[in-house]
């Protein structure tokens, strides 16, 4: 073919612009107004992003600082009266010369008011607080020292404001404490991951007892929601109706929900979240199950019907083989699902880490809500990971 | 084992939704033969075949296997008719899943307990019948393989072993060889042909290539609109009753 027999290449037609376009204006006017209130109704706060820096640094810091190892620690504590009243003597404690002790100077002070305090026979150059106490045992942290080489320090506190007791009692009588601390020993792990382990282990735990029960009631279900078996009269359509309108209802229902009630129920702790994790994945388990029943091949259950086989045997034969593998990669799938959820079941206490989580965070101890935070990312991949390659060997 | 005879007096079938698949079929075969049913799509060759062995109720009509009359079997007795009807299938139906091996030994399972059932259990004698089976058909070394790793070709045999476990009198085949290719055609009908010739089982088997019909087939029948238009010999059908079954505009495609 020569070149002059191409036919010539026919201009496009030529379209309008879009912002030509009524309907297109109208539309992009309507998302801007959607998108407009959307901002309003967030409140989103760019600035804040910035302004707030400050107070999550130190929750950001001490995330990459999780308390996991620690040494044994020993302590050095030494006390001695104090009184803010003249009319009352303080109180004097035994002291042996060669353990650690403390004066003050003067022993009799007012609100307020400076005295200097004097310590020997600690540890040499340990760090450590002076704490003031009164009668009823609150204590307040009032002055921070370092002992020197021979384990002598002098610091000067102020008289803080503390409660006295009621007029004319003896709650004037109160006390100065010097307490050095310092790790010793090996690193072992420290009494944060003891907790966040055994809560960790509570946790899969827990997601495996209500993945379990789950189990147990969506399957025999799974049979009655499966349309193909259940749609043929009237009362099966009815009974399948229900069932799918319960999967469905219950698997609207969030388990943080689920828990709050099953805590009122059954009190606080780890049966409460199996319960509501049970209840939430019998409907989203027999939903799944439900569906893979309605999508076997029928023609080995009829090859082997026309054997002459009994309707158990048909079962046994031609539908088991085809739902048994999907079933476990399903159920699988749920309990690593169920793992992640009841972390976060814990925050209403629902048992599981997530309880101890939120305690750390409520109490500002970020380094140990850091070790939960870590556990919690570990066991959630490794139980992702798992369930991906059991998953895989099963299909 | 001799093979089954068939007759068919006035067989109707009407679905629920008003087709009429089969329509006043009457028709008769005797033990041993290959009967070819022919015709188009949904003239009524698989409502035929099932109607046989009762997967379908029919409507009306007669089916005797044997002088006994099966329209009129109750459902239990009808279970222990079926153990002599093998059948073999356009897709194999076969459990993809579970291994050859199960799968052949399925094709037992109306003459165990059904009890049995629950814990997958098969007597040796039963396990050596299917590796029998196998080696009948030549894939012996695919017993432990899973079904759906074998090719097309290979799956009708399992196919084929799995209606040799029922012993059977009478083989319906519903296009066995319509998803294979034309080589694979030929060595999955050899089998069924061998069966027939050696053990003298009645095949009834569903085909569309007239060149296989006329190959494998000792009696042609064919079927339009679920009506008997053609019954004779292979030899006796030339263009004209071609495309009487066929219709007018059908032309002949060979297969090697």
């Amino acid at each position: 073919m020569t070149q002059d027999a191409l036919p010539a290449p026919r201009a496009l037609p030529q379209g309008r612009a879009w912002y030509r376009s009524g309907r297109s204006l109208l539309l992009v006017a309507a998302l801007a107004i959607i998108y407009a209130y959307g901002w309003r109704v967030t409140k989103i706060d760019l600035p804040a992003l910035l302004t707030g820096t400050r107070f999550v640094k130190p929750f950001v810091v001490d995330l990459v600082r999780p308390d996991i190892l620690a040494r044994a620690t020993q302590i050095q504590e030494a006390r001695v009266g104090v009184t803010l009243d003249r009319a009352l003597a303080p109180e004097d404690f035994p002291v042996s010369s060669s353990s650690p002790q403390i004066e003050v100077s003067p022993r009799v002070a007012a609100t307020g008011g400076k005295i200097t305090v004097t310590g020997h026979n600690f540890r040499p150059r340990t760090s450590g607080v002076v704490l003031w106490s009164n009668q009823i045992g609150n204590t307040m942290q009032v002055g921070t020292f370092v002992t020197d080489g021979q384990g002598t320090f002098t610091t000067t506190v102020t008289v803080p404001e503390i409660f006295l007791g009621p007029a004319g009692g003896t709650g004037a009588r109160q006390q100065v404490l010097a307490h050095v601390e310092w790790a010793t020993g090996p690193l072992r792990p420290s009494k944060t991951a003891l907790i966040v382990g055994e809560k960790i282990v509570e946790t899969v735990f827990l997601a495996l007892m209500g993945t379990t029960l789950a189990v147990l009631l969506a399957v025999p279900l799974s049979f009655l929601g499966a349309r193909n078996l259940m749609a043929r009269n009237p009362v099966g359509t009815s009974i399948y109706v229900l069932t799918r309108t319960f999967f469905n209802i219950m698997r609207s229902v969030e388990p943080l929900i689920l828990a709050i009630v099953f805590t009122v129920w059954v009190g606080l702790g780890p049966f409460a979240g199996t319960l509501a994790l049970a209840l939430h994945s019998v409907a989203a388990l027999g939903k799944l199950y439900s569906e893979q029943i309605e999508s076997i091949d029928p023609g080995p259950i009829e090859a082997i019907t026309a054997t002459g086989a009994h309707a158990l045997q048909v079962v046994r034969y031609a539908v088991v083989p085809q739902i048994i593998p999907p079933f476990i990669a399903f159920t699988i799938y749920r309990w690593d699902t169920n793992v992640r959820m009841s972390t976060i079941i814990g925050f209403v206490g629902g048992g599981g880490v997530g309880f101890v989580l939120q305690q750390y965070i409520n109490l500002l101890q970020y380094r140990q809500a850091a070790t939960a935070v870590w556990a919690i990312t570990f066991v959630v991949a490794a139980m992702d990971y798992f369930s991906a390659k059991v998953r895989e060997r099963v299909i | 084992m001799p093979g089954a005879a068939l007759r068919v007096e006035h067989l109707v079938k009407v679905y629920p939704d008003g087709t009429r698949a089969v329509n006043d079929l009457s028709f008769e075969v005797a033990p041993g033969e290959f009967v070819v049913v022919i015709g188009l799509s949904g003239s009524g060759k698989s409502t035929l075949m099932r109607c046989i062995n009762r997967l379908i109720d029919p409507t009306s009509g007669k089916i005797f296997l044997d002088d006994v009359d099966i329209t009129a079997l109750p459902r239990e007795q009808m279970r222990y008719h079926r153990r002599h009807i093998g059948m073999i299938f356009q897709q194999f139906n076969l459990v993809k899943r579970s291994s050859v091996l199960t799968n052949v030994l399925t094709g037992r399972l109306g003459y165990l307990p059904p009890a049995w059932a629950l814990l997958n259990y098969f007597p040796p004698a039963e396990l050596a019948r299917a590796m029998g089976n196998l080696t009948r058909v030549g894939i012996p070394e695919k017993a432990r393989v899973r079904a759906d790793q074998l090719s097309g070709g290979q799956q009708q045999r399992v196919g084929i072993a799995r209606a040799l476990m029922q012993e059977p009198t009478l083989i319906l085949a519903d296009e066995p060889v319509a998803s294979l290719d034309p080589a694979t055609s030929h060595s999955v009908l050899k089998y069924v042909e061998e069966f027939n010739k050696k053990d003298g089982v009645t095949v009834l088997c569903a085909l569309h290539f007239l060149s296989l019909a006329r190959r494998y087939g000792t009696r042609i029948v064919g079927l339009k609109a679920g009506e008997l238009v053609f019954d004779g010999l292979p030899t006796e059908i030339d263009a004209r009753r071609f495309k009487e079954v066929y219709g007018e505009e059908a032309v002949e495609v060979e297969i090697a």
